[in-house]
This record gives C-alpha cells, structure tokens and sequence, in this order.
C-alpha cells in the first residue's frame, strides 16, 4: 500500500469517527451551555440508543420480516424516542431540583445515573457483548465508492453525511427560530428569560430531548460500524465525546464539532502509529494536556468565577 | 392533590414503557441470516424484580423509620438531650483509645477468611478517608481516585520485580511520599480549573494510567505496538498487561511475631487506618481544615481573606493521593496480585458512593459508608447458608428470598448509582453529615 493511499485512510477514518464524536458532544455541549453542568449520564443515553434500535428490529423482523431499510429506518426512529424519553426522565429525576446546588450536587447525582443505567443494561440485557444483526448492516458496511485508492464505505458516507446535515439543521434551529431565541436566552440567563415568559422548564427538558436524539443516531451508527453493543460502551465514547466538547470549548456548538474532528483525526493517527490500544491513552493525555494549557478550549470563551 | 397523583402515575408509566423492552422482551440472534428477532421473556422482568426484592424491603424500613422518626421527633430529642450531647462529644474526641484494642483483638477470634475480608474493609475505609479530604473536607471533585490507588499498588508491585526482597514495610512510607508528589503535580496545573473540569482530568488520569499498565507488557507477543520507546519501556516495567503482576512472598505479609499472614495483614492495616484517621482529624481540627472548609464554602471569599487557596488546594489533594497510594500498597502486599482492573473507574465510583453515603466532609462518615457499602452486600451473599443451616429460619424465608440473596452481589453496582442519586436527592450531607453541610449542598 502507498503511502498516498494511508495517508487518505487515516483521514477518512479519522473524519468519520470525528462525525460520531460531534453527535455525542453537541449534546454535551448544549446542555452545559443551558445549565452549565456537565451531564455525565449522556454516554449511557447514547448506549441506550444503540440497543433500543436493535430490540425494535428485532420486534419489527417478528411483525413483519426482514425488511432492510424499512426496519433499519423505523429502528432509528425508536432508537431516537427512548434516547431522548431517557434524557427528558433522567433531567426530571436527577437533575431538576439540584439545578440550584452546589455544582457537586448534579454532578454526583449523573455519575449516579450513568452507573445506575450501565448496570440496568447489564443486568437485564446482556453481560455479554451483543452483536448488532449483519443483516442490516452488511450492505452499508461492505459496499462503498473508491475514493483516491481507498475503499470508503457507504456507511462512513452516511455517518458524514447525515452529520452534516443535522449539524446544518441545528444551527439553523439555534440562530434562526423562536425555539433557539429561547434556548439561547434560556442560557444566558434562567430568570431573565422566565420573567419574559419563556417557559424555562421546558427548554431545559428539550435541550435534553434534542441532544439524546442525536447520540441515540450516532449510537446505531456507532453499533453498525463496530458490530457489537455493550452495556459499557456509553462510558468510553462518551467521554471521548466530552474530550471534543472541551477541546472546542464547551458550551460551544461549532467548537464541539470542530474538537471532534480535532480528535478523530488524532485517534487515527494513533491507531496507525502505536497501535489501536494506545487510542485511549492519547485521547486522556490530549484531554489533560487542553485542560491545562487552555481550559476554556479552541472558541471558547472566557468564563469569570461568579461570586 | 390530584394532579400530583396525576404526575406520579403518569411518570410510572413513563418508566414503565422506557424499560418495558429491556426488562420484559429478550433478544434471539437468529445466526444463520444474522438477523436478529425478540421472544416475549416474562419470567426475565419478573426475576429482575425478585432478585430486587430484599433491597425493596430494606428500603421500605428505611423510609418507615424516616416517616416514624419525622411523627415521633426522635432525633430531635435526642440532639437536644444534653447527657447525649456530651456523651457523642466525648465519644468522637476520645473514641480512639476505647476502639484500638477491641479492634485489633478481634485478629485472634476471627476466622481467616473474617480477616481477609476484615482487612478488604479497612483498605476501602482508608481509600474512602483520604477521598474524603479532597470531596468532603475541600470540595474538590476527584473522580479518578482509584488512580492514585493503582500508582501505589503498581509501584510496590514493579519495585520489588526490579529490586529483590523489596518489603512491604519500606514500600509504605517511600509510596505516601511519591503518591503526595504524583498527587501535587498533578495538581499543581490542575487546581486552577474549575470544579467540574477538574473531575475530568483526574479521571482522565486515572483512566491513562489504567491504559499505560494495560499496555506495558513485554510478553505479549502479537502487540502491535510499532513504537521502540514504548517497547523499551515495557521491557524495564514489564507489567504483564492484563494478566497483571504476582507479588513474591518477600514482599508481601508474611509470618510475623507469631501471627499467620492474614492476621498480620489485618493487623497492620488498622495500625496504618488509626494513624490515617488521627491524621486527618487532627488536620480537619486545625487551621489547615478551617482553610479547607473556608475553600469549600465559597472560594472566592477564602481567597479575599487571605487563605492561600491554592497551597492549601495542593496539600489536601497530595495528602489525598498519599493515602490512596499507601492503600494500594497495603492491597497489594495483601493479596500478592496487582491487576490493572484496581484502577478501573468503577472502583472511583464506589469510594466516591461510599464518602457520600457517609457524609461528606465527615471522617467517621467515610468510615462508616465504606464499612456499609462494602459489607453489606457480602453480608448478603453469606445469608442463604445462614439461613440453611438454621431450621426455624429456612422454615420461615421463601426459596426465592434465598436464591434473590445470592445474585443480590450482581446488583452492587446497580445499587452503589441509585444510592448516589437517592442521597444527592433527598439527603446531600450523607448519614452522619451536618444541617450545615446540607445548606451548603442545597445553595450555590
């Protein structure tokens, strides 16, 4: 192999995986703009998304047989409700009467969410690795168009694809609707915004409701691209996820996406110079190292301690 | 009134229909098509719930005795009573001298497999004390603390590999000193990040350092790892990857004035819990801890009246580290077998549940959570045999019960995050924590 063709191996690799990174931090990105806490429970929300789609496909391949697209499609439609049912509950349950507390209060009370739900999945689903029915993905994971010597999957096509267009799609919501002048607002500031009747409550509960939609999406492409499910798959990509959201600065939606990229492409880097077990490691050392030379991230800004 | 009943209804449902697929439907992978179908698997919801049960039992006690104790006043009363007041102030300031010798008689009327167990207790005591400086006493969230906990295991572990008849004893004292300084660099950026953030890197530190030792490994013979740095580092610290490391007998808890191995492991660790607990309160009570509490309430407002936050920041989370290094010693100079799985982020996770348990900022509490988080459940895993063994009770406690008790160590977990939240929810100072440290939780 070339080293040409490498070189665009690992910056299609490394794009694709930033594509998934990005879905999973805007939602961590979004709800620390909103709230300003870290909502540590959103990697089992996104786990949550990935097993929820195949438990729909198998009940739709029972209902009414082995329809590719169709259940695949309607399988990501349900992976996103019980996603986002997750996140709206795990916000009305945990985390809405801390949203006064001291900023340990939430935060343990997610850790507690986030180890409550793994174990839920370990218990009630599989201890066990899970693999995701080839059936379904075989066409988009072993079919695609060459590009530059380098075979790039449909599957890598739609994760980039599909990202971008809900990344389009999301700025357009924040910027240029009613809904994202009140979820900006919301962000700036809660008693402000409710005393000009916006319904603070609510947008709280939707950013939750929209940031779990998209994990739930990179959760089933995730689980196609890697073929397995496990109940503690959440926690690591999660926190790769979050080490975008960093990276770009959180509480900063195009920053998250560019962190995410940032990473994906480093991790691919990684992979073909040390090895894919060294992928973690860089991921943390990278995460310590922004956090220490420049914690508020690449666009973010700079935050003064409220007395 | 109704529309609250409306709520509740309407959110069981919720969570009903949330976990209806998880709980009562099963996956069937059909192999030859790779496609996959669901079987309806009631048996498997309800086995959940069943194995549950006792925990709802003891649940619904707990909140009996909250409801009880809100009509009765109890605790009031008790608080007001000024024979018990006394009586508690003398008890925390003199409750050493009374508990030594109990506890370290108790090595010759225990059994050996007490002991071990005993001795496992004492090890999470200290790890939940020193977690508690930095949680409790400063506010600080560390949520990588098993990291520390692993630097000192695999210290001791790689020391004696390198240097024959490396003991245990001159392992201590050298890994307090090299975990405070693990500790204070690490902090020495880090402390300057705010709250959250630094949860975050901590975690992120003990997570690379649980790659790093995952990694290091000289015999693994199809690695791919293609750098020569890391190859020649592997062969100096060879850490046996996943496999982990098998202590010699030099180095670990030997026979020692007459004591088998297991009781002078037992012995030594409460020694070294003592002096920790001694430690830290003498600290907590000086004007160290007051500049640590000061941090915690409102730092900005420290930092106005002259605490020297961040010196003050250093030392608890270095003294913090130090603790949990001395603790992976004495782990590994117990059971002579040191893996990467002791760094592994759920054991943050239950030092962290048991601090909050307790109460945070409460020594005695962190003691009392490790004791209640960790025993219990082993407690409950001994109770089906107990319950065999004795006729009147096998006579009254269902099979079921009996079965639920077994696979209830399963559920650890499960249980340690519910906690978590529950106590965030309707307790944040923890069992034995303060109305003060409530208020603080409570406010920003």
């Amino acid at each position: 192999m070339s080293s040409g063709s490498t070189l665009t191996e690992i910056v299609i690799n490394g794009i694709s995986r930033g594509a998934v990174y990005a879905l999973i931090a805007l939602g961590y990105t979004m709800v620390y703009g909103v709230l300003g806490m870290i909502n540590f429970a959103h990697g089992e929300v996104f786990m949550i998304g990935m097993f929820a789609c195949v438990y729909a496909m198998g009940v739709f391949s029972v209902a009414w047989g082995d329809h590719v697209a169709l259940n695949l499609g309607l399988g990501i439609v349900v992976a996103m409700i019980f996603s986002a049912g997750y996140g709206y509950a795990n916000e009305r349950i945990a985390y809405r009467r801390l949203r006064k507390a001291h900023v340990l209060a939430p935060l343990t009370s997610a850790i507690g969410i986030s180890t409550f739900l793994q174990y839920f999945i370990f218990l009630t689903v599989s201890k066990e690795k899970v693999n995701f029915p080839r059936y379904y993905s075989d066409w988009l994971t072993s079919h695609g168009i060459h590009f530059a010597g380098v075979q790039v999957t449909y599957l890598q096509l739609a994760i980039l694809g599909l990202s971008l267009v809900i990344m389009g799609a999301l700025y357009f919501l924040i910027n240029h609707t009613r809904l994202g002048i009140a979820l900006r607002a919301t962000a700036q500031d809660q008693l402000m915004a409710s005393l000009v009747g916006i319904p603070v409550d609510k947008i709280i509960a939707f950013t939750f409701i929209l940031g779990s939609g998209l994990a739930a999406i990179a959760g089933v492409m995730v689980a196609m691209n890697n073929n397995v499910l496990v109940f503690d798959a959440g926690y690591r990509v999660g926190l790769k996820a979050f080490t975008a959201a960093i990276l770009g600065g959180i509480g900063n939606i195009p920053g998250a996406v560019l962190g995410a990229m940032i990473l994906g492409l480093t991790e691919a880097m990684t992979t073909w110079g040390f090895g894919s077990q060294w992928d973690d490691v860089t991921t943390f050392a990278m995460l310590m190292l922004v956090l220490l030379l420049r914690p508020r991230g690449l666009l973010g800004e700079r935050v003064a301690d409220k007395v | 009134m109704t529309s609250r009943w409306r709520a509740y209804l309407l959110g069981i449902l919720g969570i009903a229909a949330l976990t209806f697929p998880f709980l009562w439907l099963q996956l069937v992978p059909d192999f030859n098509r790779d496609t996959i179908g669901v079987a309806w698997a009631p048996l498997h919801g309800l086995q959940f719930f069943i194995d549950l049960s006792p925990v709802f039992a003891i649940a619904f006690l707990i909140w009996l005795g909250v409801q009880l104790n809100r009509r009765m006043g109890w605790s009031t009363a008790l608080a007001a009573n000024p024979t018990w007041q006394s009586a508690a102030r003398r008890w925390t300031h003199y409750w050493a001298w009374g508990t030594m010798p109990i506890v370290l008689s108790c090595v010759f009327f225990f059994s050996a497999s007490s002991l071990s167990l005993f001795t496992t207790v004492g090890i999470y005591m200290l790890l939940a004390l020193g977690l508690n400086i930095t949680v409790g006493m400063t506010g600080l969230l560390v949520l990588g603390y098993a990291g520390f906990y692993g630097f000192g295991a695999y210290f001791f572990a790689l020391a004696q590999q390198n240097l024959p008849y490396f003991p245990w004893w001159m392992a201590a004292p050298l890994a307090f000193f090299l975990g405070g300084g693990a500790g204070y660099l690490l902090g020495l950026p880090c402390l300057r990040l705010r709250g959250d953030y630094l949860a975050i890197v901590t975690l992120g530190f003990a997570e690379a350092f649980r790659e790093l030792m995952r990694n290091l490994s000289n015999d693994d013979t199809d690695s791919s790892t293609r750098s020569p740095f890391l190859q020649e580092l592997a062969h100096i610290f060879d850490t046996g990857g996943d496999k982990g490391i098998i202590l010699s007998d030099h180095s670990t808890f030997g026979r020692m004035a007459g004591l088998t191995g297991g009781q002078v492991s037992y012995v030594i660790t409460a020694l070294v819990l003592f002096l920790a607990v001694f430690l830290v309160q003498r600290l907590y009570h000086s004007p160290v801890g007051r500049a640590w509490m000061a941090i915690r309430e409102n730092e900005v407002a420290a930092a106005a009246v002259g605490v020297p936050v961040v010196q003050m920041k250093l030392l608890a989370f270095s003294l913090s580290a130090a603790i949990a290094a001395v603790a992976g010693v004495l782990y590994g100079a117990k059971d002579g077998f040191v893996s990467p799985d002791i760094c592994a982020f759920q054991q943050s996770i239950m030092v962290l549940a048991m601090v909050i348990l307790g109460g945070l900022g409460n020594s005695y509490g962190a003691l009392l959570g490790a004791a209640l988080l960790y025993l219990v459940p082993e407690y409950l895993k001994l109770m089906p045999s107990i319950i065999g063994g004795n006729p009147v009770l096998s006579a009254i406690v269902p099979g079921f019960v009996r079965d639920s008790l077994q696979h209830l160590s399963d559920y650890r977990l499960l249980l340690f995050g519910g906690v978590m939240v529950l106590m965030m929810l309707y307790r944040p100072q923890g069992l034995l924590g303060s109305r003060r440290r409530k208020t603080e939780m409570l406010h920003k």
